[in-house]
């Protein structure tokens, strides 16, 4: 459960936050557990709902490297542009980039967090279509479009880099 | 020649990929170049995908959830571990 969420969100503090605000509504709502659902899958579900809500949540500022979109002049663009050396690597960021700076990691980081949600549970996690679709609450044929749709994105990431 | 109707899906591509499609339709990929090269690409991203590494939370992580979580106690009340 810890690997999905790191890999949903790619930051170990935040990953353990989720996943520590997952275990509490687990153990602390036990009681709604319904016993025809696999305990596994219901943990997965509060999980990524988890993961989701922060990713939506936060809805990514898109930082441009050649500064806000409505500045005009150069000094304008230096003035807002994102400066890669400001924030100096911490030993955990350095931990982040040796663990999910591989291609394939990188890739499902580009990945809508919907795909990255179904790849993971089906090929990381070993889940059945129909695991799946009971999970993330979504209709079966969703769950294999997403799926397909997703290996498509990768094989196409994974081109680019071999090319 | 290879009938066009006969190419294999992508259910059977994963299939073939986890070495589960039936003998019977994977000879099909010894006649068809079109699916060999993209079960062959199927394949190395399903391989790449089952290699990723699992990761663990730091040390104390179990210990921090179990001091927040609030077990009932026999007289109806919580007790916080």
């Amino acid at each position: 459960m810890f690997s999905l969420l790191y890999r949903m969100v790619r930051d170990r503090a935040l990953a353990e936050d989720l996943a520590q605000e997952t275990f509490i509504k687990v153990l602390n709502g036990i009681k709604s557990y319904r016993p025809e659902f696999k305990f596994s899958s219901w943990i997965f579900k509060i999980a990524n709902n988890a993961a989701i809500d922060h990713l939506r949540r936060k809805s990514i500022d898109t930082l441009s490297l050649d500064g806000a979109p409505n500045a005009e002049t150069p000094d304008q663009m230096r003035a807002t542009s994102l400066q890669l050396g400001d924030r100096a690597e911490s030993p955990l960021d350095e931990v982040e980039s040796r663990e999910l700076g591989t291609a394939i990691e990188r890739a499902i980081a580009r990945l809508r967090p919907e795909y990255r949600s179904c790849i993971l549970l089906r090929h990381v996690e070993g889940y059945s279509y129909e695991e799946i679709a009971e999970t993330l609450d979504l209709p079966l044929g969703t769950v294999k479009t997403y799926i397909h749709r997703a290996r498509n994105e990768l094989r196409g990431y994974l081109d680019d880099r071999r090319e | 020649m290879t009938d066009i109707s006969m190419h294999l899906n992508s259910d059977e591509i994963e299939l073939w990929a986890q070495g589960l499609l039936p003998a019977a339709r994977a000879m099909h990929l010894a006649d068809c170049s079109l699916c060999r090269v993209e079960a062959d690409r199927e394949r190395k991203v399903i391989l790449e995908l089952v290699q990723l590494p699992k990761f663990a939370p730091s040390a104390g992580f179990a210990n921090r959830v179990m001091a927040q979580v609030k077990i009932p106690t026999a007289s109806g009340g919580w007790e916080q571990h």
